[in-house]
């Protein structure tokens, strides 16, 4: 997995690369908890290029969903497509965070 | 290819071999039904679930090898999932409250909802199976 965050204003982007799973998530948390911490009021994660995700990378994304809903902030997710789409479709995430 | 040819492979239990496996489980599926993504889709990420459940949950690194079986069909693709660890069988577990966007406890739930049989024999090994049909038989 490879990852960047690029901030503009108040806007955030990060970019999420790969493989999003059980190996690959705590790769990201310290991130998501900067995110948090620092209280970025719109995200948007862009996902045209993640591969795979499993329940584990889902939980990371619904993480920071939640924890910057409780500050007032928004996250998007971008471009999903393949698997991980179905998975955000089976779980009902797609209608929440998607496009 | 043939009726019910079969496809193993045994694996350390450890997460570094879990995109091969899941490689394996993605391009097997594809010689039951190209063109299919969705097929694919689902079976690669009920097949996701379980292997984190017996490497992450099944009693860690104790967990040895693992054994994976595909056996391939006409119109469907059968993944056994063979291991040492601590039992846990994906049909006992509890749905979750999609409303509320767990971070956790969906693994189950996805294995379950993405393939059309799963069986569950624990002991040594504990066995899961898990079987997906597909829409349209093979087509190639």
């Amino acid at each position: 997995m490879n990852f960047s965050r690029e901030d503009t204003g108040i806007e955030t982007a990060l970019t999420i690369e790969g493989v999003l799973d059980a190996l690959t998530a705590p790769e990201i948390r310290p991130t998501i908890d900067s995110l948090v911490q620092e209280k970025r009021l719109s995200i948007r994660v862009d996902l045209s290029s993640l591969r795979m995700i499993d329940s584990s990378g889902v939980g990371v994304i619904v993480s920071l969903y939640k924890r910057c809903k409780a500050f007032g902030g928004v996250v998007r997710v971008d471009g999903l497509h393949g698997q991980p789409l179905a998975i955000f479709k089976l779980l009902r995430l797609d209608r929440i965070l998607g496009e | 290819m043939g009726q019910g040819e079969s496809i193993r492979a045994i694996l350390p239990g450890r997460l570094e071999y879990r995109d091969l496996a899941i490689r394996l489980i993605a391009s097997a599926s594809k010689l039951v039904h190209a063109g299919s993504e969705d097929f694919s889709n689902e079976i690669v990420s009920a097949f996701s679930e379980a292997l984190n459940n017996v490497i992450i949950h099944g009693a860690g690194s104790t967990v040895g090898e693992v054994e994976i079986e595909i056996e391939l069909e006409e119109d469907r693709i059968t993944v056994r999932l063979k291991d040492f660890g601590t039992a846990f069988d994906p049909r006992t577990a509890p749905a979750p409250d999609l409303e509320s966007m767990p971070e956790s406890g969906l693994g189950a739930f996805i294995i379950r909802s993405f393939t059309d049989e799963v069986t569950y024999t624990s002991g040594r090994p504990n066995t899961l199976s898990m079987t997906k049909r597909a829409a349209r038989g093979i087509s190639r």
